[in-house]
């Protein structure tokens, strides 16, 4: 059980890394940035959940129980930060979206320069995030809480 | 050119990666690093004393600190990653770098795991994967050597570093150490 959740964590980190490298690289975290997401926000979720997987490694390793229960609370709190920023996504990415069905496939691109407000949502950095991520971090992340509340309940073998 | 290298130079998160001009990766780097290089000096030392146990269990926990200290580094050096613009040829010594470094602490989890299961404390095979792996850091340290001392990757521009070279007396002309130097001349 510790043993899934260590690689459904670790493939979860995997999808969390590209995308904080894309909203980085976009310019999401510097001081005029084009972003919806607090960077304190951001990046609170990505240290609280590299410090969850630290503790997991080490819980791996000496199968200290409270360790478990460490992780599992870690979590959960990494957890909401991250729906706080999917959310968020999310409202964006349907506010751009609805503005540029307004006009024909053909014709998107261009109703994007114009850079009607909603609009300029689809230019916000963190948009550039493929969907599929997105989806992908969050059903292994899910994934991921439950087999550590499993391990931590003791469920199963380790 | 100026404005893709002066990207690289600032920090994604002054928090997380340091303040401009003082990044926290290569500090963090120090502790993996020095607790591999001891853990080796264990290994060999192991071969040459009475009483092998405490040196081949003091190796073993050097190698953990030095995964999970790694770790630490790794996660700062993913900040400083994603500042250097792709495409170019810092980028692409910064991923081999990554890569590397990833693929050493790897090694040195599985050298940790392996240290559990064998008896002798003075087993070559362990001592060997740790003496790769130490090669390999070399290699990779020397990359980020590149990245810092030859293409700036998180140091000041060039206006902030002379800073430091201008006199006191003629960069702070009316401050109280200026007129004090100024005095004693």
């Amino acid at each position: 059980m510790a043993i899934a959740a260590l690689v459904t964590w670790i493939i979860t980190a995997g999808f969390g890394f590209f995308m904080l490298g894309t909203w980085i690289s976009r310019g999401g975290a510097r001081a005029d940035a084009s972003s919806h997401f607090p960077p304190p926000v951001v990046f609170g979720h990505f240290l609280l959940a590299a410090a969850g997987l630290i503790v997991w490694i080490v819980y791996v390793i000496n199968d200290a129980t409270t360790l478990a229960w460490v992780a599992f609370v870690d979590l959960v709190v990494v957890a909401v930060i991250g729906d706080v920023l999917v959310l968020r996504w999310t409202r964006d990415r349907r506010s751009a979206n609805g503005s540029a069905a307004t006009g024909t496939t053909s014709d998107r691109r261009a109703s994007t320069d114009t850079m009607t407000a909603r609009a300029r949502g689809l230019q916000l950095a963190e948009q550039r995030i493929p969907t599929a991520a997105v989806v992908l971090h969050g059903v292994f992340a899910v994934t991921t809480v439950v087999l550590v509340l499993l391990a931590a309940l003791e469920v199963g073998g380790s | 050119m100026g404005e893709t290298s002066n990207r690289a130079k600032e920090p994604a998160s002054a928090l997380l990666a340091g303040p401009y001009g003082h990044p926290f990766h290569p500090i963090l780097v120090t502790v993996p690093i020095g607790a591999w290089v001891s853990s080796l000096v264990f290994d060999v030392a192991a071969h040459f004393v009475r009483e092998p146990t405490a040196l081949a269990t003091g190796a073993r926990w050097l190698i953990g600190i030095g995964v999970l200290s790694a770790l630490a580094a790794a996660a700062v050096g993913f900040l400083d990653f994603f500042m250097i613009p792709a495409g170019t040829r810092a980028h692409r010594v910064a991923i081999t770098h990554m890569v590397l470094n990833l693929s050493i602490t790897v090694v040195f989890a599985l050298d940790f795991l392996w240290r559990l299961t064998t008896v002798s404390p003075t087993s070559v095979g362990p001592l060997l994967l740790s003496a790769l792996g130490i090669a390999a850091l070399g290699v990779s340290g020397s990359l980020g050597g590149k990245l810092a001392y030859r293409y700036g990757v998180r140091v000041v521009d060039e206006a902030a570093q002379a800073d430091g070279f201008l006199t006191i007396h003629a960069s702070r002309p009316d401050s109280p150490v200026g007129s004090f130097v100024d005095e004693g001349d």
